[in-house]
């Protein structure tokens, strides 16, 4: 009889262990950089990710499932990224995948989660005609093609500007596509462009271009760059003597606390656009710049609170199906019903995906005052 | 069982094209070694081999065979044009020589409008199948086992043993070091043809120095005493990343490791040859 | 403006110069080309980093402290890596790629100590002086390098052409085996010379990092590929071929982009480096062609 009993407890023990097991994992891939140089993207991406995880699985998850992230190294290599998909897709078994982190990379593994159908969510990928892939690709990254034609705008009107010189990234395609927006938007706005100067990644040195930008004296400067070569350009260039008048524009890089801890003063009245930010005096935004910073002990960026959202985003359409455990009808099913989120607010303010799956999301114009970014116009 | 081999196939058949077609890079820079020239250029001849080869499918649609051998041929072609001056070089200045080609090369993908510049190209139509990169490594493997024997390879052999000495016994070393040279490009541009077909994308970076020093470290690692020490090591260096992907984030130091341990171990290369005296 | 581009282009070429001194070095002495110089490059500017944030030391504290730790780093990468090789008959690149497994675990090993993210001096750690001369715009900082980088060159040609030391180097740069029958410690001058090699990059490390306020774990990386145009450029192993060639590449990139187009700069310096193998096939300070190849 005790055995009886004992054996009886046993069981229940191990079903209830199984129940469990099976009712609480979502589980959802996060192919992202995380080594190599491309890592300062890919960890804030996966910190913000690691961050809404833990949020959304302290309250109970999405009806009760907990969110089990599986988290992989790409390494920003196409072929890596490839393989961490079809690793995602065949032998995990995910609902979703998150990345990878790069729009190179994505060129080159999205159009396998797309044939296998399973949804990929891009929160950093901003080339052009990554949703194209097909129907299950989307991305919540910032469409600079909408903002920065904004910026342009705005700063050509408050700050009076005639003529104006370009610098960017040539050998990258996220900054190559911010110049080709900047010139059509400033080309909309009849400046004249006196020079254009171009760098490589990782290029420390910039006073050969700055040099000759300050003997034509623009009025403004539009740096297409990455944090950090955008943060040297702008010291390097009131080193070389370029007056605090001439402020500089950019796109997506400028919007990092890193711009202000590396320039310093010289970052003060830089300009960009962006429908986060890391000031933005927002209930929602306050509490999670504190809950990130708590964390991971550095403030987040504008990657990680797009990965912050993108996966709150990915709960709501999860929480709009039903899960089956039939993988094949729940990955279909989630594609409809993410494709459906409409007004989601996160802490990039209101968010939605047009019909190509695109962010539809506000921009705003920002400068950086006081070390601090401010909105400098709606 | 069968289901978890299919699913093990699924997962990991990207890997294994991975594999035959840095195998066939290990073999391109295996037959500028096998004559004693050290060339770093074969990272760009796979560019420009995998740029013309996407571009005749893409723009031209021409037959994936057709695309395939331009893809060849135009790397070669550069090969034999800048071929002469450039081995005039030797050892490491040579290796620069080709590192300065691939740099060019590198800023021409960059700026030309038909390459996409930085941005790159995009939608590659997926046409390789793994009987094209076998058939395509099995002629390799051939070619190889023949040239051992050959005038050819045999010329190859004289010329990296004492190449004063070869030239002295009336070997015409600048012909044979340009086509070695030339067929080196043609099997890299080959190779990046068929990894172009199956990666959907190509960019300017992946044809960079890294990767040029990859090339050169399966090689050396493998062994470059037999055309077989170049193809283990490639496998290795492929495959193993992907198994210590349990590791974590500290996988790319232990693969370092493992790098230095077998290199100190086997500063000859895994496959070594016995020579004959 | 050509003075001012001309005063860009002697602080860049003097650091290109400073990082290529310690390579061209190993290489002439050890002869390997260590790839790994990038990765202890870098680790000089984090440790001048670390002891400047948690001691709040002076800069030249910080680096004397980053070329002390770049220094052990590269002789224990000789320890480790390149000596076991050294003793036995082995293809001659394969030193070369047992540094490229060092530079991979200490690169990784770094990004897990600091992250991925991008680190500076602090602030107020250097005095941000400028001085105007005529059209020119110097800093202070650009003065420290040039003149840093120049007596640290200095200074090792005095070392190698005026002392003992220098003297034992040289005899075993020539020829190991004959340096070791007229009685010089062969062993111990290879592992001074790897140790200070890389404290020499140690130094082009933290200068590199307070002047362009990007220290990261892969900042080894481009400088490392200009380190290896340069001394090709100046012939391998030559100390003065070195120097110069960082000044050439330096003016290169920086008249490039003033008078050419920024777009073409690295094809222009790259493009440069092949025409000048092409008629001095030895570099411009190589004398003999190397036979082994």
């Amino acid at each position: 009889m005790k055995l009886l009993i004992k054996i009886t407890v046993f069981v229940a023990f191990i079903l209830s262990l199984v129940i469990t097991a099976q009712a609480a994992e979502i589980k959802i891939g996060i192919a992202e950089a995380l080594t190599g140089p491309v890592a300062k993207y890919g960890v804030p991406i996966k910190n913000g990710f690691t961050l809404a995880a833990e949020e959304i699985n302290a309250t109970g998850g999405i009806k009760g499932n907990k969110i089990i992230l599986i988290v992989e190294d790409e390494q920003a290599k196409k072929e890596e990224a490839i393989n961490v998909f079809k690793k995602f897709i065949f032998q995990d078994k995910v609902l979703a995948i998150f990345g990878p982190t790069l729009s190179n990379s994505a060129f080159a593994s999205d159009p396998f989660a797309n044939a296998q159908k399973t949804v990929v969510f891009g929160t950093s990928n901003t080339a052009e005609g990554i949703t194209a892939i097909g129907p299950y690709v989307f991305r919540n990254s910032v469409a600079e093609a909408d903002i920065l034609p904004i910026v342009t705008k705005v700063a050509t009107k408050k700050l009076g500007l005639k003529k104006v010189a370009i610098i960017y990234g040539n050998d990258d395609s996220m900054t190559k596509s911010s110049y080709e927006i900047f010139l059509r938007a400033i080309n909309a706005e009849k400046l004249e462009v006196v020079d254009t100067e171009t760098f490589a990644k990782g290029d420390l040195d910039f006073s050969a271009q700055l040099t000759k930008i300050k003997s034509l004296n623009p009025d403004a400067v539009f740096c297409a760059a990455l944090v950090e070569e955008a943060s040297n350009v702008i010291l390097q260039a009131r080193k070389l003597g370029l007056s605090d008048k001439v402020k500089f524009i950019g796109g997506n890089g400028f919007n990092s606390a890193k711009l202000i801890e590396i320039a310093g003063k010289a970052a003060e009245g830089s300009i960009s656009g962006s429908p986060w930010f890391l000031d933005d005096p927002s209930k929602k935004n306050q509490a999670f710049v504190k809950s990130y910073t708590k964390k991971y002990g550095m403030a987040p960026d504008q990657f990680a609170a797009q990965s912050y959202d993108a996966l709150y985003i990915m709960a709501e359409g999860i929480k709009a199906i039903k899960l089956s455990g039939n993988l094949e009808k729940d990955r279909t099913a989630l594609r409809d019903a993410l494709a459906k989120v409409k007004n989601f607010k996160g802490v990039g303010g209101t968010f939605s995906f047009n019909e190509s799956r695109d962010a539809e999301q506000k921009g705003r114009v920002l400068s950086i005052k006081n070390g601090k970014f401010a909105i400098f116009a709606e | 069982m069968i289901e978890f081999l299919m699913s093990f196939w699924q997962t990991y058949n990207t890997l294994f094209y991975t594999v035959l077609v840095h195998g066939m890079l290990a073999l391109s820079i295996y037959i500028t070694l096998a004559c004693g020239q050290l060339s770093l250029g074969n990272a760009a001849f796979m560019g420009i081999g995998a740029y013309t080869a996407a571009l005749f499918t893409m723009k031209l649609n021409v037959p994936f065979g057709i695309a395939l051998l331009a893809g060849g041929m135009l790397p070669a072609l550069i090969a034999l044009i800048i071929g002469a001056p450039t081995l005039r070089l030797s050892g490491v200045y040579l290796a620069m020589a080709t590192l300065g080609f691939g740099e060019v090369v590198r800023v021409a993908f960059l700026n030309m409008s038909i390459t996409g510049g930085s941005v790159g190209l995009n939608g590659v139509p997926p046409k390789t199948e793994l009987w094209h990169l076998f058939a395509a490594m099995g002629v390799l493997i051939y070619f190889f086992l023949k040239l051992k024997n050959s005038r050819f390879g045999r010329a190859l052999e004289a010329i990296r043993e004492d190449e004063v000495a070869a030239a002295v016994m009336g070997i015409k070393t600048t012909w044979f070091k340009v086509w070695a040279f030339a067929i080196g490009a043609f099997i890299a541009g080959l190779a990046g043809g068929l990894n172009a077909h199956f990666t959907y994308f190509l960019s300017p970076r992946e044809y960079g120095f890294d990767f040029a020093v990859d090339i050169l470290t399966f090689a050396i690692l493998g062994g470059t005493g037999t055309f077989w020490g170049p193809l283990i090591g490639s496998t290795i260096l492929t495959i193993l990343p992907e198994m210590l992907r349990f590791i974590g984030s500290y996988r790319l130091a232990l693969n370092g490791l493992i790098l230095v341990l077998v290199v100190i171990y086997l500063p000859n290369g895994i496959i070594t040859v016995k020579k004959k005296d | 403006m050509f003075l001012q581009q001309f005063v860009n282009a002697l602080a860049l070429g003097s650091v290109y110069a400073l990082f290529a001194l310690g390579f061209t070095l190993i290489f002439g002495v050890l002869e390997v080309i260590t790839l790994a110089h990038g990765a202890v490059f870098m680790i000089g500017a984090f440790a001048g980093l670390t002891v400047v944030t948690k001691f709040n030391v002076s800069p030249i504290t910080a680096i004397l402290v980053g070329m002390m730790v770049s220094g052990m780093l590269g002789w224990l990468i000789d320890l480790v890596a390149v000596r076991p090789l050294r003793k036995r008959k082995f293809h001659h690149l394969a030193p070369m790629i047992a540094t490229i497994g060092c530079a991979t675990i200490i690169i990784n090993v770094a990004q897990g100590i600091f992250g991925a993210e991008v680190y500076r001096f602090p602030f107020d750690f250097m005095p941000a002086m400028s001085y105007n001369f005529w059209a020119i715009q110097l800093t202070l900082l650009q003065i420290i390098i040039v003149g840093v980088a120049l007596s640290l060159m200095m200074m090792i040609i005095f070392l190698l052409n005026r002392t003992k030391w220098g003297k034992a180097v040289r005899a075993v740069a020539e020829s190991p085996r004959t340096a070791a029958l007229l009685g010089i410690p062969v062993e111990r001058v290879f592992q001074i010379t790897a140790f200070a090699a890389s404290a020499l990059g140690g130094a082009a490390g933290v200068l590199t990092g307070i002047n362009f306020n990007a220290i990261h774990a892969f900042m080894g990386g481009p400088i490392m590929h200009r380190g290896i145009a340069v001394i090709i450029l100046g012939g391998m192993g030559d100390i003065r071929g070195a120097v110069l060639g960082g000044l050439i590449l330096g003016f290169a990139e920086i008249m490039s982009v003033a008078y050419l187009s920024s777009d073409f700069r690295d094809a222009i310096s790259f493009g440069l480096l092949f025409v000048i193998l092409l008629i001095r096939p030895a570099g411009i300070f190589g004398s003999n062609l190397e036979r082994k190849g």
